[in-house]
């Protein structure tokens, strides 16, 4: 049992320090890619643009501009220091809630982040910058993890984390894959497993056959490497089933929406997906991660109080 | 520190030892850290500029204020006397009003005040203690005895400053902590628990409690959220709470849950918009009638105010000896009421040696330092008091005592004063610390955390012959 604002505000510290994390590794990627010949980096900037949400290429003039926007941008709201901003607002609000190992290393994130020097120390060297942010949420994570109580708020925190993860998954997937855009070529392929975190654990699974037929595979279905979205959706199946106490409210239930968004893609295979295109099933995460998240709110947070007098 | 002539007394002996030993490199890479490490906590307050909204620490001293453990035991027993006086004050004003039939205390003084609550009159309140937290604000004079200027009855601040001081000054200097005995204020956020849990309907075991705040953008707001942590209870905002059938529940996760005592960081005013300020949003509407219908604890009850107003401050020692039979262990500074003729003619003639203030004003508003202003300045603020004499009191201007701080990596001394806490609920605790508040500026007065002021750590001994009380 805990207060309905702090619930909320712990689900969405996980959302904005997960988009956090993976704008950041967008961003390093595109970056990175700048090094190989130009269409390579094209290629980068366009998944990555179209992943953030919305984007395209033409809106900035060269990929450093868009990566800097990505990055250190305060009036974008979906830039990397935003995201901190956000997440260290919303712990901020549940200041005691959050172990105080947990809270100083997102503070400390925040004030180099946003700080007079960070303008300085991103132009002086982008890649480590944003390498130091991406070690720094895993930091947080993992000291959330180890100092935090599994309980209530641990777990509405996590569940964000999950539906955010699920759904910027799906959305990069979607920019790399989607309609006629896809791509065969090699260093693309890379640069797409490489924005998933995903290029090692695929090659340990796949060896370097690197294609996208497999690439898809391990990042819809596989069932152990933590960014893939069928992992995700099972973990806010868990959490969600575990804050829920087992009950089901309805149709508009979070459990049950959960599950069904599980169960569609523990049965699907990539077969299946090949013949009919992911599209499909990626839109259906996306749309299904909405409705989580809508069901969350309204079962958890907004409820009419009528309702829930104690009896 | 240092005692006429340059010795440095006896309480200070090891510390001075440790501060030689250190440097003044050493302590300045010190308070670095010290400061460095309030940032990361958060232990800071907002400053809302046209730009950009900043985060600022407030300035912290490494140096420890020590106060002996005899001077501290009549700090103590001054307090204990000031606070229980004080809540039979407030019981007797919003009861019998026997104090006022018997014309101790001018009755217009207190049924005219804004701060008077008539919502409060006739209701019964645990132990009569309506001030469950106080945070008294002493000085020490140049006779060297401790006054009270102000007593803070309303919400007050500054306990999570005391305890972050100590926090640092231990690390600082850890070897003298241990041999100087210093007396642990760790225990404050259980007692205040305990204390809060005492207001509560006995019949009811193991009452919730929250701590009330108006958001994460209160200056305080990290004192709010500290406490809250360290008592274990939710932090709430007037959102998260709702009233049913005069009760008061918070919204949860899992429904609604009953809350029963509200340790609350607002003022009166916007705790229910229905009984108080209509205007106010940051409230909770039926608050005050569940607290009518013995629902629900508000700690300290609302109405405390009139017993800090800066006029009836002046009758406190008449207080003391009205329901006590005693003499005030601490004096209050020398305080005329203009309300009285003459008085008014005293404090018009003096004007160049006083300080003047607006009775319900606070935070330096509506106020005249009579020996700092200008002659054509004094001239005007006449006017103003001739006008309006009962909304003024004035003062001797006070200097304040000095303690050693470390500024541009020297030592040196600035003024100080002193902030202690007390709990009063089934019976009165005061804490065995202090916040001492710092005047920065060489030569300022202005102890004020909103107007550049900074704090430090303050160690009060264990008794000599006594055993230190449990950490």
């Amino acid at each position: 049992m805990m207060l309905a604002r702090v619930a909320d505000s712990l689900y969405w510290l996980g959302r904005y320090a997960e988009r956090a994390e993976h704008v950041a590794r967008l961003a390093g990627v595109m970056l990175n890619a700048m090094l190989d010949q130009t269409d390579a980096a094209d290629e980068a900037a366009r998944i990555a643009l179209a992943a953030v949400g919305g984007r395209s290429a033409a809106d900035f003039g060269e990929v450093l501009e868009a990566a800097s926007t990505l990055s250190i941008d305060r009036d974008d709201p979906a830039s990397v220091v935003s995201c901190l901003a956000s997440a260290r607002e919303n712990a901020r609000q549940v200041r005691e809630q959050i172990t105080t190992e947990s809270w100083e290393q997102l503070n400390l994130l925040y004030l180099r982040t946003t700080g007079a020097d960070a303008e300085n120390a991103f132009s002086a060297d982008a890649p480590e910058f944003l390498r130091r942010i991406i070690a720094d949420l895993h930091q947080f994570k993992g000291a959330a993890d180890a100092t935090m109580s599994h309980g209530e708020g641990w777990r509405f925190m996590l569940a964000g984390v999950y539906v955010e993860r699920a759904q910027l998954i799906a959305r990069l997937l979607s920019a790399g894959f989607g309609g006629e855009t896809g791509s065969d070529d090699h260093v693309a392929l890379v640069n797409l497993l490489r924005m998933a975190c995903a290029l090692e654990p695929y090659l340990r699974a796949y060896t370097a056959d690197i294609n996208a037929r497999s690439i898809l595979e391990f990042l819809m279905f596989d069932e152990e490497f933590p960014r893939s979205i069928r992992f995700a959706t099972e973990r806010v199946q868990e959490h969600v089933a575990r804050f829920s106490d087992g009950r089901e409210r309805g149709r508009n239930d979070p459990l049950r929406l959960a599950g069904s968004l599980n169960a569609r893609l523990a049965y699907a295979d990539i077969d299946a997906v090949e013949s009919g295109g992911a599209d499909e099933l990626l839109a259906g995460v996306e749309a299904g991660c909405e409705a989580i998240n809508t069901a969350i709110f309204e079962t958890f947070v907004s409820y009419p109080l009528e309702e829930r007098l104690p009896t | 520190m240092f005692a006429p002539g340059g010795a440095t007394r006896d309480h200070y002996q090891l510390l001075d030892q440790d501060i030689r030993a250190l440097g003044t490199q050493a302590l300045a890479d010190r308070q670095t850290t010290l400061e460095r490490s309030f940032l990361l906590q958060g232990i800071t307050f907002t400053v809302y500029g046209a730009a950009s909204t900043t985060e600022r620490i407030i300035p912290t001293d490494l140096f420890p204020r020590i106060i002996p453990a005899a001077e501290w035991k009549h700090i103590e027993a001054g307090l204990t006397q000031r606070i229980t006086a004080i809540n039979l004050f407030l019981a007797d004003i919003y009861g019998e009003q026997r104090i006022l039939a018997d014309g101790i205390v001018p009755r217009d003084l207190i049924l005219g005040s804004p701060s008077y609550r008539r919502q409060m009159r006739h209701l019964y309140v645990p132990h009569e203690a309506r001030v469950n937290v106080c945070g008294s604000d002493l000085i020490r004079g140049p006779d060297g005895a401790f006054y009270v200027l102000e007593d803070n009855l309303r919400v007050p601040s500054g306990v999570s400053y005391m305890l972050a001081n100590r926090d640092a000054a231990r690390r600082t200097f850890p070897s003298t902590f241990r041999e100087a005995r210093v007396r642990p204020v760790e225990r404050y956020p259980d007692l205040l628990l305990a204390t809060l849990r005492s207001m509560a309907d006995d019949t009811r075991p193991n009452p919730q409690v929250v701590v009330l705040t108006p958001g994460v953008y209160n200056s305080a707001y990290y004192e709010h959220a500290y406490l809250a942590r360290l008592m274990g209870v939710p932090l709430v905002e007037g959102r998260d709470l709702t009233i049913h059938d005069n009760r008061v529940y918070m919204r949860t996760t899992q429904g609604l849950r009953r809350v029963e005592v509200i340790y609350r960081r607002v003022d009166d005013d916007f705790t229910d918009p229905l009984a108080f300020r209509r205007d106010s949003s940051l409230g909770v509407a039926g608050l005050f009638n569940a607290y009518r219908a013995g629902q629900v604890m508000i700690c300290n009850a609302p109405g405390t105010g009139v017993a800090d107003d800066k006029a009836v401050y002046a009758f406190v020692p008449a207080i003391i000896r009205y329901y006590l039979d005693e003499e005030a262990i601490l004096p209050n500074v020398e305080t005329y009421l203009c309300r009285e003729p003459a008085q008014l003619a005293y404090v018009l003639a003096n004007l160049d040696k006083l300080v003047v203030k607006a009775v319900g004003a606070s935070g330096g508003y509506g106020m005249l330092v009579g020996p700092h202003a200008t002659a054509a300045k004094r001239l005007e603020f006449a006017e103003v008091l001739k006008a309006d004499p009962a909304n003024y009191i004035a003062q001797p201007t006070i200097q304040l005592s000095t303690a050693p701080c470390l500024a541009n990596g020297r030592i040196e001394s600035r003024h100080v004063d002193l902030r202690p806490f007390i709990l009063c609920g089934d019976k009165i605790v005061v804490t065995p610390g202090a916040l001492t508040r710092v005047a920065l500026e060489r030569g300022s007065l202005v102890v004020n955390s909103s107007q550049g002021g900074g704090s430090k750590d303050t160690w009060v001994l264990a008794d000599p012959r006594a055993e230190v009380d449990g950490a």
